[in-house]
């Protein structure tokens, strides 16, 4: 029954997402038969170290989604703050309202239903120009960003030309 | 007569009697229900998201998985507090062997999900570190060395993109494929550019 609700909704979301995607998004289920599993392809933010590379992630919804955010993976190598070296994304509109009792996250920053796939993906690209400090998922990339910021826009831009095969 | 008025009292004893037996029936899973916010509090455990677990395991791999799980189900699911906790070289807590029945519970198809999960993550890094690029992986390279061929037609493609909305199909094969086109226009085009890009730098004599 939540499942069924869950798909109608993904299902609407990859519709609006087909006919109308931002600037430097695609996404979709990795195959129609199981909507819960879904693949994006996001832009690097054009003026960052990111810019002119494509980023593969797969989201994973829950079978209550909306009720609870999916999870997202980079599928590629990505050396970001807030990026688990197992690709793993760390920002606040993935964690559920409630999660973070030491209120570093607004609430209106976390996840509710009314949020969407879009929204999460642009703000992970926003994550992707600016990364958040706070709490770094990657010390060593949170480390390097904070205190030699050319030497990881240089990994980051020799990353991104390796991802595109050059 | 007489039977009758000693059946009356008769009845109200058995019927304190019976109401006693049932409240001791009713009390004894009551008592047992009132254990059973422990195991609620232990449901605080069970709101610990796996997620976390996992996140703190890959952060901290030296930690016990069971030492994580009772910092957090301790701490009210507060990942950020178990890391700090970490991190400030207290250590976490050996969890009491009493932990051990909800742990077991959650615990046994998460070290085997996570063990597995662990397992998946090193492949993947191990795919990662030879993980091959966007071309090889949605198997562009034909497609690549096309469009380089005809760099008018390639340019037409990209113009393309940009106004790239889509329609949506009613056919879901046909929805598949137009996904899949959208996402390989959108490697090729970014080799493409960054291609550009490299070419520009060269003939202006910078290198990368």
């Amino acid at each position: 029954m939540a499942s069924a609700t869950a798909s109608r909704r993904l299902m609407h979301e990859y519709r609006a997402l087909t006919i109308d995607s931002p600037e430097g998004i695609t996404a979709g289920p990795i195959d129609e038969d199981n909507v819960f599993e879904w693949e994006a392809m996001i832009q690097g933010p054009e003026e960052t170290p990111f810019e002119g590379g494509i980023f593969p992630a797969t989201l994973s919804f829950p079978k209550d989604y909306p009720l609870s955010p999916p999870s997202m993976k980079f599928t590629c190598e990505m050396f970001h703050p807030n990026v688990y070296p197992s690709g793993l994304v760390c920002i606040s509109i993935l964690h559920p309202p409630g999660d973070d009792p030491n209120h570093y996250e607004q609430a209106s920053e976390r996840w509710s239903p009314i949020q969407s796939v879009e929204k999460i993906l642009i703000s992970v690209m926003s994550m992707l120009a600016e990364p958040n400090d706070e709490s770094p998922a990657n010390v060593e990339a949170a480390k390097m960003w904070r205190e030699r910021r050319g030497e990881y826009e240089n990994l980051v831009r020799e990353k991104v030309r390796k991802l595109l095969g050059l | 007569m007489a039977e009758q008025t000693l059946n009356i009292p008769q009845l109200i004893v058995v019927a304190i009697v019976g109401f006693v037996v049932l409240r001791w029936f009713f009390s004894s899973p009551s008592s047992s229900s009132s254990n059973a916010p422990r195991p609620s509090a232990a449901n605080s455990g069970r709101r610990i998201d796996p997620v976390q677990v996992e996140m703190l395991l890959q952060m901290f791999p030296q930690v016990g998985i069971r030492e994580i799980m009772w910092d957090l189900q301790r701490n009210g699911g507060n990942p950020n507090a178990t890391t700090e906790r970490i991190l400030s070289g207290r250590g976490l807590e050996t969890p009491p062997i009493s932990f051990q029945p909800h742990a077991t519970e959650t615990s046994a198809n998460r070290q085997s999900t996570s063990s597995s999960n662990s397992a998946s993550t090193i492949a993947a890094a191990n795919a990662k570190s030879s993980q091959p690029d966007l071309i090889t992986r949605y198997n562009l390279s034909s497609k690549l060395s096309a469009a380089s061929q005809g760099d008018q037609s390639s340019t037409k493609n990209t113009s393309q993109t940009p106004s790239g909305k889509q329609a949506w199909s009613q056919n879901k094969a046909e929805r598949a494929q137009l996904l899949q086109r959208r996402r390989e226009e959108m490697i090729l085009a970014a080799r493409r550019k960054m291609e550009e890009k490299d070419r520009l730098a060269a003939r202006n004599g910078i290198s990368l």
